[in-house]
């Protein structure tokens, strides 16, 4: 699987390398190794790491609270009848409006600092969580809270021993959900306000027509999105070792 | 009976953001009073201009989600089928999924410029995915005994594909656009907003820079009922055509 993924990969790149060598492509498209080049000079430098960090230092609060507030309330949701009256119709009825026009909003408030991008990719990482985390424990199979109430389980301990469990890889899948949407929002909300991270440079690089900047910002963002997915799902992997894999 | 409690804590944020407006706590800048939002709500709908660019980003949407959806469905369709070209795309899709394509944006403007094009392009690519992931996912767990009884029965291929794989994938086609219907209209809000020269996202922005809070609210309010309307109008849709299967779950 691995080779076959580097196969298309590197096929890919190499038809884009011959394209540029053999007919010349236009200024705003490098080739992949130009682009290679360009981002191991970056990465000599200062400030690919400070707009590294401070794009990362909104996306992951962000992640971290919309998701923590995602699986406490969709799971209390997915269990209690009150929490799923008074919730659940409020999050669906929300659910397909596009957060980002918030952002606006969220820099009056909050002003155009951090503080408005975190909140902003917060409130759009407890979507997908939410969703997710709430469908998880309502699949909870009855038959095992029955053992468990039969074998004299308390409320908290089936909560923490069955619900949790049951639930865990839907909440797995709307964490892998979530955390692409926080890159997403991350260099949106940079693109529309920011004086740092890869957003800003981008926009920087775009206006001063520095397409060698442009392409380290993008070949930045998209390791990181990657990495970070492989991470998730390496911890997945980890945390749900005995759930059998699906094919 | 069941559309009580969202009204209600709607009436509760609603007599909570006028009570916080008339606090005189904060600048009514910050928290205009409902009054002056449902003025402008009202002069939005009487305003052409405001209608034009209501139309500007929703034919952006429109443009970019049919052509994704059109491609998707074929190359989820293919990919779920055929097990040669499942091998050669599943790894790029696989690979490039966790990646933002809204970065790709500013390139989008330099190959097909400032206008509609770049943003329709972006659309596609962002809708792209979930369509194809989702019903490659459907076309591959089509019940053998479906195709082996059909083909039994004397179907040639095209009626096996035409009477029981695209029905049997069909709830997972309309998954798919479903998670896709509202991406396309953020991906279309978020460009707007950045390249600002037209449209919904635009709108918000212009009426902020201009201090215009009243406006920006009523223009966020038309954005998210637009979001709300077209999830409905897709599942109304999908309802009629996937008639067999109740709708249950966001995800499949």
């Amino acid at each position: 699987m691995g080779l076959a993924r580097a196969g298309a990969l590197a096929a890919v790149l190499l038809l884009w390398q011959l394209a540029s060598l053999l007919w010349g492509l236009p200024d705003y498209i490098l080739s992949p190794l130009e682009i290679l080049r360009h981002f191991f000079t970056a990465l000599g430098s200062r400030e690919l790491y400070e707009d590294i960090g401070a794009s990362l230092g909104r996306a992951l609060p962000g992640f971290v609270i919309g998701s923590a507030l995602g699986i406490a309330l969709g799971l209390a949701a997915g269990v209690s009848r009150v929490f799923d009256d008074t919730l659940s119709p409020v999050v669906f009825l929300t659910y397909p409006v596009p957060k980002i026009v918030l952002l606006p909003l969220f820099m009056l408030w909050f002003g155009i600092g951090d503080l408005s991008k975190v909140l902003i990719i917060a409130l759009a990482c407890f979507y997908p969580v939410f969703i997710n985390a709430y469908y998880g424990a309502r699949s909870t199979q009855r038959i095992l809270v029955w053992s468990a109430l039969n074998m004299g389980a308390g409320p908290a301990r089936i909560f923490r021993r069955i619900v949790v469990p049951s639930a865990a890889p839907q909440i797995f899948a709307g964490l892998r959900v979530s955390l692409a949407l926080s890159f997403i929002v991350m260099f949106a909300a940079e693109m529309i306000n920011a004086r740092s991270g890869l957003g800003h440079m981008i926009r920087i690089a775009e206006n001063s027509l520095r397409f060698d900047l442009m392409y380290v910002s993008l070949a930045s963002i998209a390791i990181l999105g990657y990495a970070g997915d492989r991470l998730l799902t390496f911890v997945r992997e980890k945390a749900l070792a005995w759930q059998e894999q699906p094919a | 009976m069941k559309r009580l409690p969202p009204l209600i804590l709607i009436a509760c944020i609603l007599l909570a953001w006028e009570a916080v407006s008339r606090s005189g706590l904060w600048n009514p800048l910050l928290f205009p009073p409902l009054e002056k939002i449902s003025r402008e709500l009202v002069l939005f709908f009487t305003r052409p201009e405001s209608i034009m660019e209501a139309f500007v980003s929703l034919q952006r949407a429109f443009a970019g989600f049919a052509l994704a959806a059109a491609f998707g469905i074929a190359i989820g369709m293919l990919m779920g089928r055929s097990a040669r070209i499942a091998a050669l795309l599943d790894p790029l899709f696989s690979g490039t999924y966790a990646v933002p394509k809204l970065a790709l944006f500013p390139i989008f403007i330099f190959v097909f410029g400032i206008g509609s094009l770049s943003k329709v392009a972006l659309v596609f690519l962002e809708c792209l995915y979930p369509i194809v992931i989702v019903t490659s996912q459907g076309a591959r767990g089509v019940s053998r005994v479906l195709l082996w009884s059909a083909a039994n029965m004397g179907a040639s291929r095209a009626a096996a594909l035409r009477r029981v794989v695209i029905p049997a994938a069909a709830p997972f086609i309309f998954a798919g656009l479903r998670i896709a219907l509202p991406i396309a209209l953020i991906v279309v809000i978020i460009t707007e907003m950045v390249s600002s020269a037209d449209g919904l996202g635009y709108l918000v922005i212009y009426s902020l820079s201009s201090l215009k809070t009243d406006r920006m609210l009523a223009v966020v309010v038309v954005i998210a009922a637009l979001g709300w309307l077209l999830d409905r109008a897709l599942v109304m849709l999908r309802d009629r055509l996937v008639y067999w299967e109740k709708l249950e779950t966001y995800y499949v």
